[in-house]
């Protein structure tokens, strides 16, 4: 069998998976209440009931989000200038002819990926918790209003990209969230700059 | 954003000058809809309770306003829900327990409420209150009585004429007739279903010019809501698009990069 390199740790694909769980439930949840879904409120027993699944969802996903950080966030602060290179061929998405510059352990889209579900995260944990537990003050009920949706925004366009190129744009790169390993191989292929950091290359 | 347009709409036509202060209408709609007394203080002022409570769907608003021929001058104005054909509290209500009765009133389902309390930030006339379990209350016109083609209790026992209820376009152009210059909320917020009639100025009954729905809320409306449907469906299209037209990732093509 090829030699085998490990990339999502095991406590970080379950923390992913614990992450996407919460996530789905939160925006089924809140396009439930944006739109007035009876069918999906039904599904929870009701809005009352749903209003607790989304609140204390809402708390694992902060947990979860927080945990993330040891995960990734260092890689998400790190820039060089093939990642500058990255940006002007678009990661080579937009044609496969495009030489695409070599990759460390995350490409900048994983990066900034990151970065935005973190801003976004933490800020509709924070408008999301005003809203629930801090009610009796209208003018922060209202910019929390305001400030839980433009992420709610944010969240439906980047995670259902992110979900597109962790699955069907990149095959292999989603037994990333399984496995958490790939063969010697692919990983030089795909990551030769963070293979050559670890000394395998 | 109107929320939905009633062809038979109702209203309720308030004329604070045939209104005598006597708070029959407070009585008749705490006696109607079964709820308790308030415990108040003297504040200087006949006006009691001081302001909506949950159980105070309606309250006479007080102010002594001298004038030149009158020095002893007191108005008095019925206070509740206006009814908003743009009705922020159902705009913004997460839950949908807001909703325009065929009458055209906004009445509430208690058991939908998630007790958010998002619809008073969102009311440009701070109207909805919480019960002891969190719960919406507001006038609702008598949800139950004009259903039935009663009309609500506090009109049924006003003693003057002071409120009246009935079709709306017919109340506004009787109270034209009978020579009252301007009708409060005839136009604001696509036409309130709690209009007012007035010889005097609006503002010297205290009442609010140029109420309007708070922008983030109408922003959100606008812009933010369509978005959240259409960014989703635009990317999953986009994906589709980009996996038939340009196509995954190979391994192969990634030997000839590195
Ligand atoms: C700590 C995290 C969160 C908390 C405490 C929270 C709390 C709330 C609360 C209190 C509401 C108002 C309705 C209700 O009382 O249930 C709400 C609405 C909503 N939430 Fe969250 N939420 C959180 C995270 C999220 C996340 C991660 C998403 C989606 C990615 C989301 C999407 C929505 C949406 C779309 C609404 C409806 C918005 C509206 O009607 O204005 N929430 N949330
Ligand atoms: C079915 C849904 C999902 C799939 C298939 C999926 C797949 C993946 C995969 C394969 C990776 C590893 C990428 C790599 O290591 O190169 C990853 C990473 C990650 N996922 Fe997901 N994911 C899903 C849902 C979500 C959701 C809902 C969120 C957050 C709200 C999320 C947040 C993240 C983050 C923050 C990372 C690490 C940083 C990055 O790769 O950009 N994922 N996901
Ligand atoms: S006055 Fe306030 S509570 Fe009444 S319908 Fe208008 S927005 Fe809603
Ligand atoms: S408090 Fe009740 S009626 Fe008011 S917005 Fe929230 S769910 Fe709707
Ligand atoms: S219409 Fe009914 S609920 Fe509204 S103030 Fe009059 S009595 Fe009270």
């Amino acid at each position: 069998m090829a030699e085998m390199v490990r990339k999502s740790s095991v406590d970080e694909i379950v923390n992913h998976w614990i992450l996407a769980g919460s996530c789905f439930l939160l925006m089924i949840t809140g396009y439930a209440f944006l739109f007035h879904i009876d069918a999906i409120s039904n599904v929870f027993g009701g809005y009352n009931s749903m209003k607790n699944v989304h609140n204390w969802g809402g708390v694992v996903f902060i947990i979860s989000l927080l945990y993330s950080i040891r995960h990734y966030l260092i890689d998400a602060l790190h820039y060089d200038a093939d990642d500058v290179q990255w940006f002007k061929v678009a990661g080579g998405y937009l044609s496969h002819k495009v030489t695409v510059p070599p990759m460390g352990k995350y490409n900048p889209g994983q990066k900034l990926y990151y970065l935005a579900i973190l801003g976004a995260g933490i800020a509709i944990a924070l408008s999301g918790l005003a809203i629930w537990l801090l009610k009796d003050n209208a003018a922060l009920l209202l910019i929390s209003h305001l400030v839980h949706n433009v992420s709610f925004s944010i969240f439906v366009i980047a995670v259902p990209v992110h979900i597109y190129l962790g699955t069907f744009a990149n095959p292999g790169t989603f037994q990333l969230m399984v496995s958490g390993t790939l063969s010697l191989e692919s990983a030089k292929k795909r990551y030769p700059k963070w293979m050559k950091a670890a000394g395998k290359m | 954003m109107a929320n939905e347009t009633t062809n038979n709409r109702k209203a309720l036509l308030v004329t604070p000058e045939a209104c005598i202060g006597c708070r029959a209408c407070q009585v008749a709609c705490k006696s109607w809809n079964q709820l308790p007394g308030i415990k108040t203080t003297n504040q200087g002022t006949y006006q009691n309770p001081p302001d909506l409570a949950s159980a105070a769907l309606n309250i006479i608003r007080y102010s002594e306003v001298p004038s030149q021929e009158n020095p002893v001058r007191w108005l008095f104005v019925s206070r509740r829900c206006m009814h908003c054909e743009d009705a922020g509290c159902m705009t913004v209500c997460p839950s949908g327990a807001l909703y325009r009765t065929p009458e055209g009133a906004v009445a509430y389902d208690r058991d939908k409420c998630i007790g958010c309390k998002l619809c008073v930030t969102a009311c440009p006339f701070d109207v909805p209150r919480y019960d002891a379990d969190g719960k919406v209350t507001k006038c609702h016109l008598c949800v139950d009585r004009i259903g039935a083609a009663m009309q609500p209790a506090c009109v049924k026992t006003c003693p003057t004429g002071a409120l009246k209820f009935g079709d709306r376009n017919d109340l506004i152009s009787t109270a034209k007739k009978d020579g009252f210059t301007t009708i409060y909320g005839e136009k604001d917020l696509s036409g309130l279903g709690t209009i007012y009639a007035f010889k005097d100025e609006p503002q010297l009954y205290g009442m609010k010019q140029n109420p309007s729905i708070p922008s983030s809320v109408v922003f959100w409306h606008t812009y933010l809501k369509p978005l959240s449907l259409f960014g989703l469906g635009g990317v999953v299209a986009a994906a589709a698009i980009h996996y038939l037209a340009i196509g995954p990732h190979k391994e192969k093509e990634e030997e000839k990069e590195v």
